[in-house]
């Protein structure tokens, strides 16, 4: 069967992955350039881990899913952000420490929940695949106030992680800006990680946004570039998993790796050609005065 | 304009937790200065001149700071930012104009000009498009004097401007931190190691040290 038909029976049989997987990339992609930016990739990681934590606590106590998982992710928020002037222990610390409570404590809610092989498995590594309406009003209701309040305050937000004394000299309430940037991350982990899985959430806020940041030098463009990387992996990962019949979220985090690999490639491989280019000038132009005492 | 003292500390005490860092003190800075702040590494004098802002809270006494209608700029270490941001040159001249546009408004010609002008005052148009991170230590301090300058706020507040530069940075640095207090009547309060620089460029200099502050006169006005 050729790709575009492929391409026609994805569309037919999965739309709601489709869907999801886009809204999801779409969301992470555009949030993970600050995560690169403020270089807080592991604290992302750990906010996954406790979203999905928050999810087997749901499950344990029969609450509602997304609110539990936001609940418990706001705490690891606040447990990561608490500024601490006087600080015997570096910051990792504290990340390493929720990132092991949160990954032991989902499995051992799970095991005790008394659910299925199956069930604990797609509670825990999620499947973008398998997503249903329910997963695409979650997205949907977090995902894109959340992306709108980032767009419409990005400029405070930029300023106030780039130069957060100077910023606050002029007026922007630098701890009120960070609070909003952690409560939105929270929010879109919280319904990323249960729609789509934490490692396939942790891989949109990583990859499309490094990926991105490689290729552009202008934040907008940054953005913008991050958010179509993440959808193209997403639906070129769809549809590789479709048809070669593989899993669909290993796939789309392995398209994002190739392509991640890719530019890095591409770029040192061009800064070698310009170097090289520009050796030979130096080359040529003291070949001249090399020869003049010769002559 | 106000005639009132931009920063008047009396038995101000500001402190990290338990240490003390400025004891008690008392200093009156008039409007108009250009007042370097000297004295040994970790003596306060950043710390002082961040209370003054507002950035540390201090806790004792009374500080009271009056900057005008603008607030001040300030001029952090050029290492404070984080280059990897994808910011040029004129994106981030642009950011002192923050305190008129607020998050959502668009400069205008009028501020658009005046972004023009720093970059053109300090030499950065031919970089003006340039990454942030691509820059010389030199230049990325320009930049960040030309983004308070765009402010047009009437306190500059500069910490240690010259610092990681080399001679002949350092001393271009210095004459145009003179130009902004002579030519345009600034008040400058600067962060600075090296006293020669300071007795060459002001007649008074505040001495920090041992928790406490000292007004310095170090050279008679020219006639």
């Amino acid at each position: 069967m050729s790709m575009v038909q492929d391409a026609g029976a994805l569309v037919r049989i999965f739309p709601e992955a489709l869907v999801c997987g886009t809204v999801m990339a779409a969301v992470c992609g555009a949030f993970g350039v600050f995560v690169v930016l403020r270089r807080i990739v592991f604290i992302s990681i750990a906010l996954s881990e406790a979203a999905t934590c928050g999810l087997a606590l749901a499950l344990l106590c029969r609450l509602p899913p997304l609110a539990c998982s936001a609940l418990v992710t706001a705490v690891a928020v606040l447990l990561l952000t608490i500024p601490d002037r006087r600080q015997r222990l570096p910051k990792d610390v504290t990340l390493g420490a929720v990132f092991l409570l949160a990954s032991s404590a989902s499995v051992l809610l799970v095991a005790q929940s008394g659910v299925g092989l199956e069930e604990i498995k797609a509670m825990l590594y999620g499947d973008v695949i398998i997503c249903g309406p329910r997963d695409r009003w979650t997205l949907l209701l977090t995902g894109l106030p959340a992306l709108a309040a980032l767009l419409l305050f990005l400029r405070p937000m930029v300023y106030a992680f780039l130069d957060r004394e100077a910023a606050t000299v002029m007026g922007i309430r630098c701890w009120l800006w960070e609070g909003v940037f952690f409560f939105l991350l929270g929010l879109v982990v919280s319904g990323a990680s249960k729609s789509g899985g934490a490692l396939l959430t942790f891989c949109h806020l990583l990859l499309p946004a490094a990926t991105a940041l490689l290729l552009t030098r202008r934040l907008w463009a940054a953005l913008a570039a991050a958010m179509a990387l993440a959808i193209a992996t997403t639906w070129a990962g769809l549809l590789t998993a479709y048809r070669a019949d593989l899993p669909a979220n290993p796939t789309i985090i392995g398209t994002a790796c190739i392509l991640f690999t890719a530019v890095v490639l591409a770029r040192a491989v061009l800064s070698l050609l310009l170097r090289g280019s520009r050796s030979v000038e130096i080359e040529t132009n003291r070949a001249p005065s090399n020869l003049s005492p010769v002559d | 304009m106000s005639e009132r003292p931009v920063i008047q500390c009396r038995g101000v005490t500001v402190a990290y937790g338990l240490d003390i860092v400025l004891d008690c003190i008392d200093l009156t800075v008039p409007r108009g200065t250009l007042l370097p702040f000297v004295g040994p590494n970790g003596s306060g004098k950043t710390t002082l001149l961040k209370a003054c802002l507002g950035l540390i809270p201090h806790q004792g006494g009374r500080l009271v700071c009056d900057f005008g209608a603008r607030p001040p700029a300030y001029v952090p270490q050029q290492k404070q930012l984080d280059p990897i941001y994808p910011l040029s040159v004129t994106d981030l001249v642009r950011m002192g104009l923050y305190p008129e546009l607020g998050p959502w408004g668009r400069p205008d010609l009028n501020q658009r000009a005046r972004v023009a002008q720093a970059l053109e005052r300090f030499g950065l148009v031919p970089h003006r498009h340039k990454h942030f991170g691509e820059l010389s230590g030199g230049l990325r301090q320009k930049t960040l004097l030309a983004r308070a300058v765009v402010s047009l706020a009437d306190v500059l507040v500069l910490d240690e401007p010259t610092a990681g530069l080399d001679e002949a940075s350092e001393t271009e640095m210095l004459a145009l931190i003179r130009t902004l207090h002579e030519g345009e009547g600034k008040t400058v309060l600067w962060v600075h190691h090296r006293l020669e620089h300071c007795t060459a460029l002001a007649h008074t200099h505040c001495r920090v040290e041992n928790r406490r502050v000292r007004l310095q006169t170090v050279r008679e006005e020219n006639p």
